[in-house]
């Protein structure tokens, strides 16, 4: 595919995850550096950033109306800001570092994941908003506990009941979001789950794996639907807004790429059509792995940022759209 | 054959099975049952213990054989009681005790009767009255079972027969061989030497201090060879019996039940003349056999734990052989059922006779001075090991080397080279050759041809020696001067012989290399010599053809060269191509074409060379391949990245012979890909010419063929992505049903603003004018390609 990208530069380390906003005008993007940054998703012009954290910074959320902005970090602190101002509103100390963290449907209550990690095991944890003292006193409402494999990524299940949570092992739970049990189990993955991301409709969602595999899933029953195969790592997956395509990113991780040649890792985006599982294009540039790839809510660009530092932010041409399978 | 006899005989198959068994005089009886004397007594007790076993009542039968047998054995025994009533006295068991009881109840009485007086003071004397009826086996039968038996140690004796015949002046000499020959397998406690007219009788009698030292002399010296005129024949002395009654009347020999296979060549058979091969993936957990084809792989066969290393293919094709710590399996068939097991612990390498019959096995755990286990060779059809060997070089695998046809092997050991044949497994001749300093040896695979090479020894130049087995007669010899090395390269059809020989010439520096090429077809062998000074990297022969390729030179600067060897002997270079990436050199099965490969750390580079005109067809690479592998018919050639040499991207992919890649077939931690072999072609000289002429017409009905199922797979293609779509829409219009009822909470939670379209709520929207410094943004093209 050809396609002008535009580079964001900004960041000193590699990112972590990007994401837009509800209606896609912003795009957030944390990274191993602790300032997390806002972007114009039209130009790639930088808005502003978030000063607070002291540590690689892992996960971002945005409300839907784009009022709050959710970080969580290796410092170990989960961070609520205006998203306008750029003040921190709230900062939730935690035991270990906060892997993943969302806001729910209403934008009320946000969860955040800590990794298992110096003694402590792993938790989801959540707090009401419209509770303050919850807040205040850093009690959240709910914490449940995650013993066998540690939370890797997780996200907010349609109208806030519940939240979906990939773990290490490859296991996917369906954790209620009211009494924290486990409504569904399952588990098609055989290695750790990188990213999890919904439809724009969330009735269906995609995972990243380490198995090479992304695979879409059914949001209410957690039922497999479609396996993309990759021969690398998969670290993100999106899925268009107004297409039945889903792209990957990921590649060889650092500490596995045995010699300098680039062609090796091969960082490239790889598009695939959701109901034929089957690869139908490639986009080229990154240096290193693709650590999040996230689509815009237009579906006419996505974009995409790695292991070497650069968000890449591309606009399709329009054979894309023209594109379609024999069938 | 016992099924018939009862069949024939209906009452007899009243009876129970025992005693059927034990009739046939071949059959020699189990090896637990105790010796007994041959005598009709113990006989008629055994038989007699048949009958009656059950739950007959009052006497059983065993303490009666008991009886029988002691009382045969009764005057050779030191304390035989000798006023012992013969009839219910038991030897041993659990008769005593009754038989205790009953004594005691009487002695109790004869004690009541006896004390009925009342005196206060007991009185120990016996009564004037008493008979002491108390036998030795109530007092003591604990002892008395262990008391020696005539028949002790008879299990522990061997007969040896052959024996040299000696007078009393060489007797002495004689046992000291015997005794050399026979203590290896143990402590000899007792020897007899029967003598008649002052000679030995030509048989000796020797007991072990265990029966199973016995066991292990009767295994390993039956059969060994003092001399040209005595060859022993061991047996165990309780063998007598068995070989005494031998029937004179021969027995037709049981007869095996047909264990059918099937048809183990099933696989050529294939309509589409698809090849198969087998897969290793999962780093080693599975195993899979696969057909061959342009589209896409079929498999066959998956099975998990397969093989606990790798697999290997027969020469043949036939059987599939796997790796397991307690020894080979091969399987074959239409299903991959197990035709065959070979147990051998540890087993490490194997390798097949050229005609499949046989299979040599190494192990380094199980071999022992006195039985060789380190290298086994088996009989594939029926199971059995034919010998053992044990490994005393460090020599490569194979350390046996076949003959094309199967009927010699030979192995080389310091100054040695052992020929034996089959299937006797003897040394041929029964002598190995003394070759001082040879290096190095190897049939030919196109007759009984070894050729072999010592290097120089002094003022002896090296030299290169062909003989003809088994005549031992050596056709052509070669002597060789400065050499540093030899290296021995047949064409596969032997029809040449190429000696690679590194010589260090006198008055040059550095090595050169001559390719010393025999033409084996011709009269008195006559040689001719290529020369080169460049460092040869790889040679190899086009296996059906006069042709050969040499890799030459030092990276980066790596030539090949492609040769000729002309009907007139004459050796022509054909073509040169320098600077190539390569490391080895794989010619098709079939010659003419040719892959040039630099494998591991020459990243993989492939060129594709048709020989015939010496043309690059294409120039290609499989990133980091570790290996090639040609398809049996030379349609296709497969490069892989192992896991076994590199860690990541591990797959294989297919390519046509011209070099058009056909498939990537990703696997994860795929290890190897092995084709399966196909036998030697059925056709004539003749017809495979008619083939080739007729190509043409040929070509027309494949290309149709090729044609058809292209169309057919596209067709297929786009049927199963319209269901695909179907269904995926099927399922996508239930989530939406569900999404659009979820509307109403959708607007509850975000207070009344319909958010599902990007645009649905386009009336709040408030107009904002942002301003932009708008930089203008050069971004390389080379980055995005």
């Amino acid at each position: 595919m050809e396609m002008k990208p535009i580079l964001l530069q900004g960041h000193e380390r590699s990112i972590t995850q990007i994401k837009y906003n509800r209606e896609g005008d912003l795009l957030f993007t944390v990274a191993k550096d602790p300032i997390v940054k806002v972007w114009y998703s039209v130009n790639g012009e930088r808005l502003g950033t978030y000063m607070g954290h002291s540590g690689a910074v892992w996960c971002v959320d945005a409300d839907w109306d784009t009022k709050h902005v959710l970080t969580g970090s290796a410092d170990n602190s989960c961070c609520l800001w205006d998203c306008e101002t750029g003040k921190q509103l709230a900062l939730l100390k935690t035991n270990s570092a906060v892997r993943t963290c969302g806001f729910d449907f209403g934008g009320n209550i946000i969860m955040f994941s800590t990794d298992k990690q110096m003694g402590y095991q792993c938790f989801v944890s959540f707090f009401d908003l419209r509770d303050p003292s919850q807040i205040d006193n850093n009690e959240p409402y709910m914490k449940i506990p995650c013993n066998d494999s540690k939370i890797t990524s997780a996200v907010w299940g349609p109208l806030g009941e519940c939240i979906i949570a990939g773990h290490e092992g490859g296991e996917l739970n369906q954790y209620s979001a009211k009494s924290g049990e486990v409504l569904v189990n399952v588990k098609e993955h055989s290695r750790q789950i990188n990213d999890i991301q919904l439809s724009r409709d969330m009735t269906i969602f995609v995972t990243a794996s380490k198995d090479n595999t992304a695979k879409l899933f059914d949001s209410t029953t957690l039922e497999h639907q479609k396996t993309f195969r990759t021969e690398r790592p998969v670290s993100s997956a999106a899925l268009s807004p107004n297409y039945d395509h889903v792209v990957l990113g990921g590649g060889q991780e650092a500490m596995d790429v045995t010699t300098t040649s680039t062609r090796i890792g091969k960082f490239e985006a790889r598009f695939f059509h959701l109901a034929f599982e089957e690869e139908f294009g490639r986009v080229k540039g990154h240096f290193g792995p693709i650590n999040s790839v996230a689509f815009h809510p237009d579906g006419k660009s996505y974009s995409s940022s790695g292991e070497d530092g650069y968000v890449r932010i591309h606009y399709f041409d329009p054979q894309y759209f023209e594109f379609e399978f024999e069938a | 054959m016992q099924d018939a006899e009862n069949v024939a005989a209906p009452e007899a198959a009243e009876q129970r099975a025992e005693p059927v068994q034990q009739q046939p005089a071949a059959e020699p009886p189990p090896g637990e049952e105790p010796p007994r004397p041959p005598g009709p007594g113990a006989q008629e007790a055994a038989s007699g213990e048949d009958d009656e076993a059950g739950p007959e009542p009052e006497e059983p039968a065993e303490p009666a054989a008991a009886a029988e047998e002691r009382a045969a054995s009764a005057p050779g025994a030191p304390s035989p009681p000798p006023e012992e009533p013969p009839a219910p006295a038991p030897a041993a068991g659990e008769a005593p005790a009754e038989q205790a009881g009953d004594a005691a109840a009487e002695a109790r009485s004869e004690g009541a009767g006896g004390e009925d007086g009342g005196a206060d003071e007991p009185s120990f004397s016996d009564p004037e009255d008493f008979v002491d009826d108390v036998s030795e086996e109530e007092l003591l039968g604990d002892i008395l079972k262990d008391r020696p038996q005539e028949a002790d140690g008879i299990d522990s004796v061997i007969v040896v027969d052959n024996v040299p015949q000696v007078g009393p002046d060489r007797l002495e000499k004689l046992k000291n061989v015997i005794h050399k020959i026979f203590s290896k397998f143990g402590k000899i406690t007792n020897d007899f030497y029967p003598e008649e007219d002052g000679k030995t009788k030509g048989y000796t009698f020797l007991e072990y201090a265990s029966p199973a030292h016995a066991l292990d002399a009767v295994k390993n010296a039956d059969g060994y060879k003092l001399d040209k005129q005595h060859t022993f024949r061991v047996n165990l002395f309780t063998d007598f019996d068995k070989y005494m009654t031998i029937s004179d009347e021969w027995d037709i020999p049981e007869k095996q039940p047909f264990k059918d296979l099937g048809n183990l060549r099933y696989w050529l058979e294939e309509a589409e003349c698809r090849d198969q091969y087998s897969v290793i993936f999962e780093s080693g957990d599975r195993t899979s056999i696969f057909w061959n084809d342009v589209k896409d792989p079929v498999s066959i066969e998956e099975r998990a734990r397969w093989t606990e290393t790798y697999v290997r293919w027969s020469p043949k094709g036939t059987y599939l052989a796997t790796f397991h710590q307690r020894g080979i399996a091969l399987w074959g068939g239409e299903k991959f059922k197990q035709i065959q097991r070979f147990s051998h612990q540890g087993v490490q390498l194997i390798d097949f006779s050229p005609c499949e019959r046989y299979l040599v096995t190494f192990s380094p755990l199980m071999d022992t001075q006195d039985d060789p286990q380190a290298i086994i060779i088996w009989d594939i059809l029926t199971g059995q090991k034919k010998r053992g060997f044990h490994c005393e070089s460090s020599a490569h695998w194979p350390i046996f080397k076949w003959s094309h046809d199967g009927k010699f092997f030979a192995r080389m050991t310091l100054d040695t080279l052992s020929i034996y044949e089959t299937p006797s497994m003897g040394l041929l001749d029964k002598k190995s050759l003394k070759i001082s300093g040879i290096k190095d040896f190897s049939w030919s695979p196109g007759g009984n041809i070894i050729a072999f090479w010592v290097p120089e020894d002094k003022d002896i130049p090296a030299r290169v020696t062909l003989m003809q087995l088994p005549t031992r007669q050596e056709i052509r010899v070669r002597n060789l001067f400065n050499v540093v090395d030899c290296k021995l390269h047949w064409q596969k059809n032997g029809d040449y012989l190429c000696v690679k020989v590194d010589r260090t010439p006198k008055g040059t520096q550095g090595v050169v290399t001559n390719f010393e090429i025999f033409r084996m077809r011709e009269k008195q062998v006559p040689v001719d010599v290529v020369e080169m000074k460049e460092t040869i990297i790889a040679f190899a022969w086009e296996p059906n053809g006069s042709k050969f390729a040499v890799l030459h030179g030092e990276a980066p600067r790596i030539s090949v060269s492609f040769y000729h060897v002309k009907n007139n002997g004459k050796i022509e270079l054909i073509k040169m191509f320098d600077k190539q990436q390569a490391n080895t050199i794989f010619w098709s099965p079939q010659g003419q074409f040719v892959v040039l490969a630099g494998l591991r750390s020459m990243n993989g580079a492939l060129a594709f060379v048709d020989t015939s005109d010496c043309t690059v067809m294409n120039i290609a690479e499989h990133y980091m391949a570790s290996d090639v592998e040609w398809d049996p018919t030379g349609r296709y050639v497969v490069t892989s990245v192992s896991w076994w040499s590199h860690k990541v991207d591990n797959a294989y992919w297919l390519w046509t012979f011209q070099g058009r890649l056909l498939q990537k077939n990703n696997k994860d931690r795929f290890c190897q890909l092995l084709w399966r072999p196909r036998p030697p072609t059925l056709l004539s000289q003749d017809q495979i010419k008619q083939i080739k002429k007729d190509l043409k017409k040929y070509s027309k009905i494949f290309e149709q063929k090729d044609r058809l199922s292209q169309s057919k797979a596209s067709k297929e293609l786009v049927e199963r992505r319209r269901t695909m779509m179907e269904d995926f829409r099927k399922y996508r219009k239930m989530a939406q049903e569900l999404y659009m009822e979820q509307k109403s909470e959708r607007l509850e939670l975000r207070g009344g603003v319909d958010t599902d379209e990007l645009d649905s709520n386009v009336e709040d929207w408030e107009e904002e004018t942002i301003e932009f410094f708008v930089t203008e943004e050069i971004i390389p093209l080379g980055n995005q390609e």
